[in-house]
């Protein structure tokens, strides 16, 4: 135990970000060597160097994780402030299937879990997922085995069906957070059932690391949490700029850490230098793509596996994602935590979180962030892997183009399965789209 | 005062004792017609996309009011899309059950939300809620359930077809409890029970037993339905709840009490459980899981349920449908070729 606890600290701190180090070193290496290409974006981020060291060392350290500290895998939406304190290293699946999305490894790991059973109309991310569990195979070299999994509903059904084949596979406790679905405004016993759940969990992850949930260290990490979902939101209003300093498709790796890390200072620190590397990039006029000419917003996840190809795509003509509603869910989800009461306020936040809201609310958000950013078009990202992100967009296509006057585009795909995805139908979509701008 | 259901599990017996007669939306089947046809993606349960397109078209305007359960991410989605963005003028409801085991919070949430429920139905159906009223509705429902069992449970022995019997068994989704309730008594008289019935009998489980063409030609390829767990039909047959005097307490028993159901999110341990369970009662020999295309709840337990069968060396035969009219000749004849598996004492 003492000797695994080692290698686990030994990995996060400085074996992690040697190899993060080392991978950055080569990558530029090879960049080096190669002729220099024309690239329609503007310079490369400067955090991203941090960024990869960042989410590398989490990784790396997470291989050493198991039986070095209680392990918890849960879902993207969770409140994992409430975990933190008790000592849980936190693994997020939907993070890892994101990973292998863009490295297109998910027919592969989907075809594993096909052949059980599973079908393929289930989300990706799932596929993913207990595909990755039942062959080994990761791009992360290994994932650490649960103690714990944590579920909460408030992204989809889905990840609770996800999360009993995986209590099924591990055999380990699955805690579940349901949250009702908010129709217009939450009842008060809707929030209290999400606070006698959030309790309930206290006691489970108690029970689990041997540790107690001080109220001071809950207050901590509330604190924290709360702080890094602010640096987030400041990143992202840097976007409002003209030109705007990054893309939407940087939001989407930029976004890791606010996952993955929420409630730690390692995020923070990580979102304050991006926020500052993206505030002098709008002092110096330095854009995300080189001629910023029309400004979208992207609605829904993104398309992993092609989200630099339609980034380019569309940089190329001058079109650059400002905004993302799915970025955005990010700087919303932890601000209305409150460091005084984790619990009660964690039950409010976590239960109006944007795909837990009805479609006027998310209609008023996508309206807000068309105007926020000025943008002239939008494209709706219709992901057969995410049906209650997408079932109403055919409706808010129709409204945020009359109520704003913007072109809007629905475009079918998935966020990780590329067998989803119909490559020159797509780009004869997106480029009959930017031809409407004229 | 009428409400449009929409699937699955809703306080029938509140409703019941309102006085608002309930009337199920499954779809219905075909294909989506009218404004409101494309609204919802094509990777989107058939059942969702049909129901809008019927209710926008008016398909629905005899009623007063919907109700939409807690169902799954699409009929959520339905939810809102229909009543926010158009497609349903009128009154709605919604009934916000707990997923997952009955734990200590969903319990308390579960009374919490039932009692919200009539406090918004209690205007619409113009009275209190009385507890007299509720009491025998909870009695009645709880005869109609004895009544659905005893027909399930003895269709080896019962003289009647399998359309014939779901015909019946599905007209209590729209009729009144106590019509309901008369023709189940005068079927279970009229079905008699006599020898055990010849064919193949089979357990088949899924969302809705449409088109009702699969029962006729399981029929005519020699098989029957022994043991039936579709969610419209046998997963609402509620057999082992305890009558507490409390009529609020009995309501909460009864739902607690159903049988595992996928949209409940029930363990699929549990649920398989239960299924070889009916199976092994029902003397099944093979099992046929009808799935709604793109119904996740449903897709995720189809592994552990082809496990659990597989270890009893029971055939399994997946069928996929998306609400249609007919059944498709592919489906036909898997379903035939199935039955002639069974009969032929093959496994799968």
């Amino acid at each position: 135990m003492i000797l695994r606890r080692a290698q686990f600290e030994l990995a996060g701190r400085v074996v992690g970000p040697f190899l993060a180090s080392l991978d950055v070193w080569k990558r530029q290496l090879r960049r080096r060597r190669r002729a220099p290409r024309e690239s329609p974006f503007g310079p490369p981020l400067e955090s991203v160097r941090k960024l990869k060291e960042l989410m590398t060392a989490h990784y790396f350290q997470g291989r050493f994780a198991d039986g070095a500290v209680p392990v918890a895998w849960v879902t993207s939406g969770f409140p994992v402030e409430i975990l933190r304190p008790l000592g849980f290293h936190a693994v997020y699946p939907e993070n890892h299937a994101a990973m292998c999305g863009v490295q297109r490894l998910v027919p592969g790991l989907s075809d594993a879990v096909e052949a059980m059973g599973f079908s393929r109309d289930l989300c990706s991310y799932a596929r993913t997922d207990l595909g990755s569990v039942v062959t080994g195979r990761t791009p992360v070299g290994r994932l650490p085995r649960p103690d714990l999994l944590a579920c909460c509903t408030n992204i989809c059904q889905t990840v609770l069906y996800w999360y009993r084949a995986l209590a099924d596979h591990f055999h380990v406790p699955l805690v579940l957070v349901d949250t009702p679905y908010v129709y217009g405004e939450a009842k008060p016993h809707h929030v209290r059932y999400v606070r006698d759940q959030l309790e309930e969990l206290v006691r489970v992850g108690e029970r689990i690391s041997g540790r107690r949930a001080e109220p001071e260290a809950l207050a901590e990490v509330a604190r924290k949490a709360k702080e890094g979902t602010d640096l987030w939101a400041d990143c992202l209003a840097t976007g409002r700029s003209r030109p705007a300093p990054w893309t939407g498709i940087d939001g989407f790796f930029h976004m890791a850490p606010i996952v993955a890390l929420r409630g730690t200072d390692t995020c923070n620190a990580y979102y304050r230098l991006l926020r500052d590397e993206l505030r002098d990039r709008v002092r110096r006029g330095i854009g995300g793509i080189r001629e910023e000419r029309h400004r979208l917003l992207w609605d829904n996840l993104p398309i992993w596996f092609a989200v630099r190809e339609v980034a380019t795509l569309l940089a190329e003509r001058g079109f650059n994602f400002v905004c993302t509603s799915y970025t955005n869910a990010w700087a919303e989800a932890g601000s209305r935590i409150d460091p005084r009461d984790l619990i009660g306020s964690a039950a409010f936040s976590y239960t109006h979180i944007i795909l837990n809201q009805d479609l006027p609310n998310r209609l008023g958000i996508l309206r807000r962030l068309a105007r926020d950013y000025a943008v002239d078009g939008a494209v709706l990202h219709s992901d057969r892997s995410c049906k209650p992100y997408s079932i109403g967009q055919v409706d808010l296509k129709e409204r945020l183009a009359a109520e704003l006057g913007i072109r809007v585009l629905l475009l079918e795909a998935d966020h990780s399965d590329p067998r989803a995805w119909a490559q020159e139908q797509g780009e004869n979509r997106l480029t009959a789209f930017m031809e409407s701008f004229g | 005062m009428a409400v449009a259901v929409l699937p699955i599990h809703y306080p029938k017996e509140i409703l019941t004792a309102l006085d608002v007669l309930s009337v199920e939306l499954w779809g219905p089947p075909g294909a989506p017609r009218g404004d409101g046809a494309g609204r919802i993606q094509s990777y989107v349960c058939s059942l969702a996309r049909n129901a809008l397109a019927f209710m926008a078209a008016g398909g629905a305007d005899a009623v007063d009011g919907v109700l939409f359960p807690h169902t799954c991410d699409s009929i959520q989605g339905l939810a809102t899309l229909a009543t926010d963005f158009g497609g349903w003028g009128k009154k709605a409801f919604t009934f916000l059950h707990p997923k997952g085991p009955a734990r200590e919070s969903s319990r308390t949430y579960l009374e919490a939300e039932l009692r919200s429920l009539v406090r918004d139905l209690e205007p619409f159906a113009g009275r209190r809620l009385e507890p007299a009223r509720l009491a025998a509705a909870v009695a009645l429902h709880r005869e109609i359930d004895a009544c659905r069992a005893a027909l399930l449970d003895g269709r080896p022995r019962l003289a009647a077809g399998d359309p014939e019997l779901y015909a019946l068994l599905r007209r209590g989704e729209w009729l009144w409890p106590e019509d309901h309730l008369a023709e189940l008594r005068e079927a279970r008289d009229r079905f008699r029970e006599g020898p055990i019935r010849p064919g193949i009998p089979v357990l088949v489980s899924g969302y809705v037993p449409e088109p009702p063409a699969l029962l006729e030609v399981l029929e005519r390829s020699g098989a029957y339905v022994a043991a039936d767990d579709y969610a419209a039909v046998g997963r609402r047959v509620v057999r082992a709840a305890a009558a507490a005097p409390d009529p609020w307490q009995a309501v909460l028993d009864r739902y607690w009490a159903a049988p595992p159901c996928s949209t409940r999110s029930a363990d699929p341990d549990e649920r398989a459980r239960y299924l070889t369970g009916l199976l092994e009662r029902s003397g099944a020999r093979g099992a046929i899981l009808h799935i709604l295309k793109f119904c996740e709840p449903e897709l995720f337990d189809v592994p552990a349920l082809r496990r659990a069968f597989a270890a009893r060396g029971v055939p399994v035969l997946v069928l996929e449908g998306e609400l249609e009219l007919e059944l498709s000749g592919q489906a036909v004849t898997r379903v035939e070729a199935f039955v002639e598996m069974l009969a032929a004492g093959r496994a799968a």
